[in-house]
């Protein structure tokens, strides 16, 4: 037989297509890491499966190309299409404003007399003095945790090691009390009752992925702590401790830090992974 | 110019040729050329009233050993008789591509196009026409644009015009259906000349819609509460978390569907309720699947004759309790062994009693609408080269090809219900904590298992949303979230609703609510904290 006339299908070529284009995607998101404003680290590997199996998918979709068809789909495309298109328009990456205005952990409706009145109140700057030094690694000393001196019962909890310290004074916390706590965050003031002289230090947490971006963080005693400014961005210094709170009728050991020193820092942009 | 070429296909004694004969002897159809080709001979013989119409016939054996001699035939026909349009009535048994390869091979190819392809079908005997007849019946109605169910003169044949609609409609998403009363066409000319069917711009004309409905809504929302940002930044994050563990799910279901024979499962799995239960318990605790993974290889098990209740039971039981979340649940509740526990069992307590209340009242009417067909009989149109399907490469091909089928099939659903739930953050006003306040512990489980339907979250991160709630809802509350959620939500409904009647979904999601509230409220009232 002559050679035969081959007709490329259409709907076959569409779905190589995306299947590339998806799985360059992924590699991109996960090679520059800016897949982690979307989902945890712990994903990582499994964006470069689904890269694999889209890449495996467009290559035996390639064996088809020839292959004639007579009703051709194409509405399908757009499953992998639109996600595609979505993270090509510009969009930013969620703030700290964003997830406490709606945020999902409820009480909000509480919250908000709260977070109202201090926010005709006194901007943080001003009450206080700014001699914090910045988070450093390099007290790192005694013990394999970064930021750790034993000696001068000190921790300096760096922006990258905020999890990690989370961790930590939730399991271990005991072993710390007295110790002087200097950590950056964000000013959270999500009680159920508004208080006067609490707020809680936190950093945006992502536990899966951004729908569940919620803020985490220690709770810090000071007396002025309705003059600040709900999300405006600190650095605390205080001391730590360990104290029991009652939830219903459970009760939890809770780490906190009575503050000595409150200074204004720059945001810090990341989010922070727990169990990761 | 390429000839018009239209094709009529349909098992034999569907009525092709009385098709034929009514519509081409139409007195409109005086100035058409028309060459009839014939590729099956039916009881009925083509019968010419007009003299404009030619025909020639080709038997099934000279299509499957001369294909070289029909191919020169039809060339013949045409350049001696230069038809405006050809018809072509198809073998019922015949694969539709061979019929494409046909008109591709030269000297044919370029001189005519196929421009509507009308199948025929008797509604009452179609379906078990489907099971038993192999795959160029459901390969010609998925390439169909058109399709006409006969119904008896007499009547009646209502019910199964309805079920075979719906069966095509599985086979062919937004092909047009037409009911026929016995032997009336009138209105055929009609429905055979519509214009109809998918084209590839459609495609490009909606992402172009997606983009400007993005730039147009953008500034428009930038005045109301809802941020379009959040939207879209959540709904990245979903896709992206979900999207690899949906395609573990299809490649383990296409895994079971193509390589693990049907002969095999009956063998091995336990033929009693007790055990088939058991072993649905098992692998749900070894899977590490959430609930995207768990329905595609529910809809494999089903298709592979696993009993109902064991299946169900595995659909529900294996999110709330595999390790992955078993592990999720014991970080946010601080290492809380005791509320892993609880969530482990009631989450087994409640899976097997809604599984069981499948096997005591078994499910009216079908459950999976395309009924009666082989597993590989989806939409997914792999069945185009089954007949071909030799050796391992092959299988491997397949394999590849239906996960990729069953992705795009219950992606969709993904896509929709990961939209909605991320709308529902984005709108999240902090009502529910209002509400609940005064309410009592029944009606503040309510408020969450809503909630945790309406949100969607993947079973591996609810639990830090529970958690979140911890200070504001009662402990049963909490645990009616954790317990529900990862069994049933929008997501997932939209996903089930991909293979499954509504009636069937309809039916899971009452019992797996009602039995989900009654656990976790007797538990917390008779002894729990």
């Amino acid at each position: 037989m002559q050679i035969k006339v081959r007709v490329i299908n259409p709907q076959i070529l569409l779905e190589c297509l995306c299947c590339c284009l998806f799985s360059a995607l992924l590699v991109y998101l996960a090679g520059s890491g800016k897949y982690l404003s979307y989902i945890t680290p712990r994903m990582k590997p499994y964006l470069y499966f689904s890269a694999i199996v889209m890449g495996m998918w467009a290559l035996s979709g390639i064996r088809h190309l020839f292959r004639p068809q007579h009703r051709v789909r194409s509405i399908h495309c757009l499953i992998l299409a639109v996600p595609i298109l979505l993270m090509l328009l510009p969009h930013a990456p969620l703030g700290v404003s964003d997830v406490t205005k709606n945020y999902s952990g409820g009480g909000s409706l509480f919250n908000l007399s709260g977070t109202k009145q201090s926010n005709d109140t006194l901007d943080s700057g001003k009450t206080a003095p700014a001699d914090v030094q910045p988070a450093s690694a390099e007290e790192e000393s005694s013990s394999t945790l970064p930021g750790l001196d034993i000696a001068s019962k000190k921790i300096t909890v760096s922006n990258e090691d905020f999890s990690i310290w989370l961790a930590e004074f939730d399991f271990n916390g005991k072993q710390y009390e007295g110790y002087t706590v200097v950590m950056t965050g964000f000013v959270f003031n999500d009680f159920e009752v508004p208080k006067e002289d609490e707020f809680v230090i936190s950093r945006l947490a992502m536990t899966c992925c951004i729908a569940d971006l919620s803020p985490t963080g220690v709770r810090c005693i000071y007396e002025d702590a309705s003059e600040l400014n709900s999300e405006d961005w600190i650095t605390v210094e205080g001391t730590f401790s360990i104290r029991e709170y009652q939830y219903g009728n459970i009760t939890r050991e809770e780490p906190l830090i009575t503050v000595t020193n409150i200074a204004p820092s720059e945001p810090v942009a990341e989010y922070v992974y727990p169990f990761v | 110019m390429a000839i018009p070429v239209y094709v009529v296909t349909g098992f034999l004694y569907s009525g092709k040729t009385t098709f034929l004969n009514s519509l081409l002897n139409q007195p409109g159809r005086r100035e058409i050329k028309t060459l009839l080709l014939q590729f099956e001979t039916g009881e009925e013989a083509f019968q010419r009233h007009l003299r404009n119409c030619n025909n020639k016939s080709f038997s099934k054996k000279d299509l499957e050993k001369q294909q070289e001699q029909v191919i020169q035939a039809i060339y013949a026909c045409i350049k001696e008789w230069e038809p405006d349009e050809i018809w072509i009535e198809w073998n019922g048994v015949a694969s539709f591509s061979k019929l494409q390869e046909l008109l591709l091979a030269p000297p044919l190819s370029g001189s005519c196009k196929i421009q509507k392809v009308i199948h025929i079908a008797e509604a009452v005997n179609l379906e078990e026409m489907l099971g038993r007849t192999g795959s160029a019946l459901p390969e010609q109605i998925a390439n169909s644009d058109v399709v006409i169910l006969r119904t008896p003169q007499s009547g009646g044949g209502t019910a199964a015009y309805q079920q075979m609609r719906r069966t095509i409609k599985i086979l062919n998403p937004g092909v047009a259906t037409y009911r026929l009363r016995g032997m009336e066409f009138r209105n055929l000319h009609k429905w055979v000349f519509r214009e109809t069917g998918p084209k590839i711009s459609s495609f490009f004309l909606a992402l172009l819609c997606v983009a400007t409905l993005y730039l147009l809504v953008k500034p428009v929302f930038s005045q109301m509460p809802i941020s379009i940002n959040t939207i879209i930044n959540v709904f990245l994050g979903i896709i992206l978390q979900a999207i690899p563990f949906l395609l573990l799910g299809v490649l383990l279901s296409s895994f079971i569907q193509i390589f693990i024979p049907k002969a095999w499962i009956e063998k091995w799995f336990p033929k009693s309720l007790a055990g088939g239960i058991t072993i649905a318990i098992l692998g749900g605790f070894c899977l590490p699947v959430c609930d995207c993974a768990s329905i595609p290889i529910f809809k494999s098990l089903v298709k592979k004759g696993i009993p109902l209740p064991a299946a169900i039971t595995f659909l529900l039981a294996a999110p709330v309790i595999n390790p992955v979340v078993i592990l999720s649940t014991y970080y946010a509740f601080g290492g809380d062994l005791i509320i892993v526990a609880q969530r482990i069992c009631m989450g087994i307590t409640a899976s097997i009693i809604i599984g069981l209340s499948f096997a005591v009242r078994s499910s009216k009417g079908r459950v999976l609408p395309a009924g009666r067909f082989d597993g590989l009989m989806c939409s997914c149109g792999c069945y185009q080269d089954m007949d071909s399907m030799t050796g391992p490469g092959n299988k491997i091909d397949l394999f590849f090809r239906h996960a990729q089928a069953e992705f795009f099939d219950v992606g969709k659903y993904l896509m929709l219900g990961s939209f909605v739930a991320s709308v529902f953050q984005a709108l999240d006003t902090g009502l529910s904590g209002g509400i609940q306040r005064e309410a009592g512990t029944a009606v503040s489980m309510v408020i969450m298992m809503g909630m945790a339907f309406t949100l969607s979250l993947c079973s591996s991160s609810d639990a830090v949303i529970a958690r979140s709630f911890s200070t504001q809802f009662p402990m049963a509350a909490i645990m009616s979230f954790l317990v529900f959620g990862p069994m049933m939500d929008i997501k997932n409904m939209m996903m089930l609703s991909s293979g499954f009647s509504k009636r069937f979904i309809g039916r899971l999601i009452f019992t797996s609510f009602a039995v989900c509230f009654t656990v976790v409220f007797l538990f917390y009232q008779i002894g729990g904290r």
